[in-house]
């Protein structure tokens, strides 16, 4: 277990050496790499945590409007519905009544028809009834009439005696 | 050591990492030995790994070699963090800490090359403890330097803390903490490559597959303990609050 001065002076020596020339071709290309790529790791990351973030921000705003938007829309829809049901009945209502009026005009007009029919006809009938009756009267009137009338009734009667 | 018999130990002093095959050359009057030469081997290697792992950095990264350095040494920082207290700290020492494991690593590993311990210039360096106590120094010196450093003069009141009268057994606990570092290292790594090799010399076939498969396992977990040990060291010395 003897120490050689010599080796341990080269061991020394290689050793700081070799220190040197692995802290420039090794270590600092190495960790210098690392470290780099942490941050570019680091920073990308965090771009993609904003963007994501941004993203989800825009989602659920997005989401927001369109649920407004459906709440809009049936509310519209709601609205004009209602509108709808309520120009529905009045439309049937005015329906109701106008044709109501209608028919009350119509039966208004038939029974004026009636009474006119009516009118009319005892008219007529009066005016058949006067020339009838004129009729009679004119032959009753005429003295030839009357006498052949008589002695047509005397004919008859005497016919039967 | 279990296997320590006379002719174990002979062998181990015929082929033992401690001894290995003596200097190969010098350079400016310190002699190069096969552990020095197989340090500069994994380090070439590893420049080589690493230029090619970060040439051509990717954000999305398709090559395997850059997604598996990443691999590593996210889960070395992730498992120093607790330890320096905080990221901050973790990345501040990471350096320092990060090549303690990757070396400490690579060398352990080293010792399973065919040849390793045997063959001149390729040897496992942390199989020696003069390597794993110039390693066990550097942790040593970089403790009380970084430790000074963030707390200035304040820093050495931890030595008479919680009591004055612990002064001397704090400052041999401070001393141990390096020996204790470089032995359990070179012990383990040592005694591994022993029981190989021991193995090897019984029944060269087989027989030693399961050894260095535990190897595989026990070079991890030392490179582990020394890291997470020296990042507990330099951590408490270094740690800005209290």
């Amino acid at each position: 277990m003897s120490v050689n001065i010599h080796d341990m002076i080269w061991a020394i020596v290689n050793f700081l050496v070799l220190v040197a020339i692995l802290n420039k071709f090794l270590y600092k290309p190495i960790l210098g790499m690392l470290d780099a790529r942490k941050l570019d790791i680091k920073s990308r990351l965090d771009e993609a945590n904003d963007a994501r973030n941004e993203a989800m921000q825009v989602k659920e705003e997005y989401t927001r409007e369109m649920q407004n938007a459906r709440i809009e829309a049936q509310e519209i829809i709601t609205k004009a519905t209602k509108l709808a049901e309520n120009s529905k009945t009045g439309i049937i209502q005015e329906a109701r009544v106008e044709s109501e009026k209608v028919i009350k005009k119509a039966q208004e007009e038939i029974r004026l028809e009636k009474e006119k029919a009516k009118t009319e006809l005892r008219n007529e009938v009066a005016t058949l009834a006067v020339l009838a009756a004129g009729r009679v009267l004119e032959r009753t009137i005429k003295p030839e009439d009357h006498e052949q009338m008589i002695s047509q009734f005397v004919q008859e009667v005497g016919d039967v005696s | 050591m279990f296997f320590a018999t006379p002719v174990f130990a002979a062998e181990a002093a015929e082929h033992g990492a401690e001894h290995g095959v003596g200097p190969l050359f010098s350079i400016f009057g310190l002699e190069v030995s096969s552990v020095v030469t197989t340090m500069w081997g994994l380090m070439i290697i590893l420049f080589l790994l690493s230029y090619l792992a970060t040439r051509k950095l990717e954000k999305i990264p398709e090559n395997r070699l850059q997604n598996a350095m990443e691999l590593v040494l996210e889960l070395l920082f992730k498992q120093l963090s607790p330890i320096m207290g905080g990221e901050k700290m973790a990345k501040r020492y990471f350096p320092l800490l990060g090549s303690f494991f990757i070396l400490i690593l690579a060398s352990n590993y080293s010792g399973l090359l065919p040849g390793a311990g045997k063959l001149p210039g390729i040897q496992a360096p942390t199989s020696t403890l003069s390597v794993t106590a110039g390693l066990a120094i550097v942790v040593f010196i970089s403790t009380h330097y970084f430790g000074v450093k963030t707390k200035g003069i304040g820093y050495f009141k931890h030595f008479v803390q919680p009591l004055p009268f612990l002064l001397p057994l704090n400052i041999i606990e401070e001393f141990v903490r390096p020996l204790s570092l470089s032995l359990r290292l070179y012990g383990n790594i040592f005694g591994e490559e022993m029981v190989v090799a021991s193995l090897f010399a019984l029944v060269p076939l087989f027989v030693p597959i399961p050894m260095m498969l535990l190897g595989i396992l026990f070079g991890l977990i030392q490179a582990f303990v020394f890291t997470m040990l020296a990042a507990l060291y330099i951590g408490t010395a270094a740690a800005e609050h209290h």
